[in-house]
């Protein structure tokens, strides 16, 4: 029996046999699988291209449980109803104000069509409420000598209220720059962060800058993502944390000052600092936008902007209507008249009243 | 997974049921033609004054076959270098529903050399493939750079040797990096390529003489059969995989079931000078693509490349 076992072991016939049988199998089933190509309409006609766009966000957009439970978007009846708009002869510019039309029932900033003649877009999330910021009179309160650290604009006040107008997040931050401010404004009695009008950027940027403010690790959402063509395919949410950033980090009281215009990485950032102790958020609420965007096109060479990504804040609630202040203050038409911001004055007052109460309590503890 | 119902024979099927068939056949010819011209035979010393002409005496019964000595001399060893121009269609739905196409370029390096394994049977190939392309949309309105680098070693035993023809066949271990970048997305601008595979590879060789000239036809034809590649999930971030480091089956185990691909290379080579030298044109046809979590891909090229190859006898 071990004669035969060995035989066999170095028969070089039959383990030929085997590789070439092997190989022709392995061929053959590569042979019997076709292409792999497009699944999406590709012809350049106003319907393929409706079909385009609407499947196309109907298997990758994230939102559509959410926005039917608030608003009542039903995307199977979105495509009904906009089908039967779209016409043969219709002309591109046409086709276009269909489609934004189509995607403007979602409410979303950061959904868009971008043709060479125009994006298409819903702001109202902006556009059906008050400002509730003026640019000259914001820059009136920097003046002309405040410093400039990696594109955050700031100065003292002369209440010794620190103010830092961070305009966008587009921009990296440098460690270096943030500790540099923070070494500037150390004696202030308060910080006020001004992200009015901020409309977003990288996502790491805006928590580089909050983790200026928090001296331990801290859970401040979560995250997930589609892992299918369904519409409830999600991964399981992964929490999201800030950890202390290791340069100077502020210790005292801080407000923030939000409108509508707060979007996208910005809302991302004031969900961060209201995860924080010794933070206010103060202002209107922030206008959304808790869905990170990817890109994609449909056959006419479009492009097409969608929610993809999943924010939470760390309640596992939504963000991507905004987040709402802890201290609602509105912009009075009077005092921008007079040249006065009423949320950065409403900020001095309430980091005054925060100071001194820290100070009565440092002045109890002594006695 | 690539649904089994999708069995339209394309030209790509076509041309990996051929290479089924050429096996099978052949492999019915080794089985006819046993102890007629057995392989497990001595290789004799080529001669490099022959050029490219060596002899490899049979055994027993006494009958010769031509070889290139390139392949079967042990004391040479082969470089070639291939440049490549041609197009490539790309498609990578993590970036866009739709096809781009454009020219490519190609370059690709071997190193062809005997060993002593198994009585002189078996021989090493190392490769290796940098390709780029730059590629436009249908419409004209978008661009995309692809590109990549994929190393592969493996080593081939001869099958089957008669007259001018000969066929080898092996295992390759390959590995590929590289990308697809648009222009125009904005937080899905690239897709990273990664994958580690072990390939099935086939080599047939052709010695074809042309006026006092012999010119040697080959034919490579490698296909992945199993393997691991890089895939973010369906709508996944990179923001989430790099700067957060969340894992979610980012590594994909792959067989051709949802990596169906091949790789032609068809050369010809033509000696030039003493024969140490010959000038290699060819044709190289990538066909590689990929169903990884719901994201679909294939690029497909092909080339027209030509090149050179040097021999070098190993003292």
């Amino acid at each position: 029996m071990k004669k035969n076992f060995y035989s066999l072991l170095y028969n070089r016939r039959m383990w030929r046999q085997i590789a070439v049988n092997v190989a022709c199998a392995v061929f053959s089933c590569v042979s019997l699988v076709s292409c792999i190509g497009e699944e999406y309409p590709a012809d350049d006609t106003p319907m393929d291209n409706f079909e385009a766009l609407w499947r196309l966000m109907d298997e990758h957009y994230c939102f559509f449980e959410y926005k039917k439970s608030t608003i009542g978007v039903d995307w199977d009846e979105v495509h009904a109803r906009y089908r039967a708009k779209i016409t043969a002869r219709m002309n591109e510019r046409q086709l276009f104000e269909v489609l934004c039309q189509m995607l403007a029932e979602l409410k979303d900033g950061h959904v868009n069509l971008s043709a060479g003649f125009d994006v298409g877009r819903n702001w109202s999330y902006h556009e059906d409420y008050p400002e509730n910021f003026d640019e000259a009179v914001a820059r009136s309160y920097l003046g002309t000598d405040y410093s400039i650290a990696s594109g955050l604009k700031y100065r003292i006040l002369e209440d010794n209220i620190g103010y830092v107008r961070c305009e966008s997040f587009s921009d990296g931050i440098g460690d270096g720059n943030l500790s540099y401010m923070l070494s500037d404004l150390a004696l202030c009695d308060g910080l006020i962060v001004d992200v009015r009008n901020n409309g977003g950027g990288e996502l790491t940027t805006a928590h580089k800058l909050a983790a200026r403010f928090t001296n331990e690790k801290c859970l401040t959402g979560y995250i997930c993502h589609k892992k299918g063509k369904g519409r409830s395919d999600f991964s399981a949410p992964k929490p999201e944390y800030i950890e202390p950033a290791e340069g100077l980090r502020w210790q005292k009281p801080t407000v923030v000052l939000t409108n509508r215009r707060c979007y996208s990485a910005t809302n991302d950032f004031v969900k961060c600092m209201h995860a924080f102790p010794g933070v206010t958020l103060l202002g209107d609420k922030t206008g959304g936008g808790s869905g990170m965007p990817f890109t994609q096109e449909i056959p006419h060479g479009w492009s097409v902007r969608y929610s993809a990504v999943v924010c939470y804040d760390r309640d596992m609630q939504h963000t991507e209507f905004g987040i709402a202040p802890d201290t609602l203050v509105l912009m009075a038409d009077d005092d921008v008249l007079r040249r006065r911001d009423t949320l950065i004055e409403a900020a001095r007052a309430l980091l005054r009243e925060r100071g001194n109460n820290m100070a009565c309590g440092h002045i109890a503890e002594l006695e | 997974m690539i649904a089994m119902s999708d069995l339209s024979l394309s030209i790509y099927s076509l041309r990996g049921l051929t290479m089924a068939i050429v096996l099978w056949s052949v492999h019915c010819c080794m089985m006819a033609q046993e102890g007629v011209c057995d392989v497990d035979t001595v290789v004799t010393e080529c001669s490099l004054q022959e050029g490219l002409v060596g002899t490899l005496e049979g055994g027993r019964t006494g009958c010769g076959v031509m070889q290139p000595c390139m392949w079967d001399n042990p004391l040479v060893s082969t470089h070639s270098t291939m440049f490549g121009v041609g197009a490539a269609n790309v498609l990578d739905t993590y970036l866009s529903p739709y096809s781009y196409t454009g020219p490519e370029v190609r370059i690709v390096r071997e190193t062809g050399r005997p060993t002593k394994l198994m009585r002189g049977r078996v021989s090493n190939q190392t490769l290796v493939d940098v390709n780029a392309s730059y590629l436009e949309n249908r419409s004209g309105t978008a661009h995309e750079w692809a590109g990549g680098i994929r190393y592969s070693i493996g080593w081939h035993y001869l099958f089957y040797a008669s007259g001018s023809f000969s066929l080898r066949g092996g295992l390759l271990a390959s590995g590929y990096i590289g990308g697809v970048y648009n222009t125009r997305n904005g937080n899905n601008p690239a897709q990273a390529k990664a994958d580690v595979t072990v390939d099935v590879s086939a080599l047939a060789m052709y010695v074809l003489s042309v006026a006092r000239t012999r010119i040697v036809l080959r034919y490579q034809l490698n296909v992945p059969f199993l393997g691991a590649a890089f895939s973010p999930n369906y709508g996944q971030s990179y923001y989430e995989i790099f700067s957060r480091g969340d894992y979610d089956r980012n590594v994909v185990f792959v067989y051709p079931g949802n990596m169906p691909s091949m790789r032609h290379l068809f050369t010809a080579d033509i000696p030039v000078g003493h024969g140490m030298t010959a000038l290699r044109v060819g044709y190289s046809g990538q066909f590689n693509q990929a169903v990884l979590n719901g994201l679909r891909y294939h690029s497909y090229s092909h080339n027209f490349m030509f090149g050179f190859v040097k021999r070098f006898k190993r003292l």
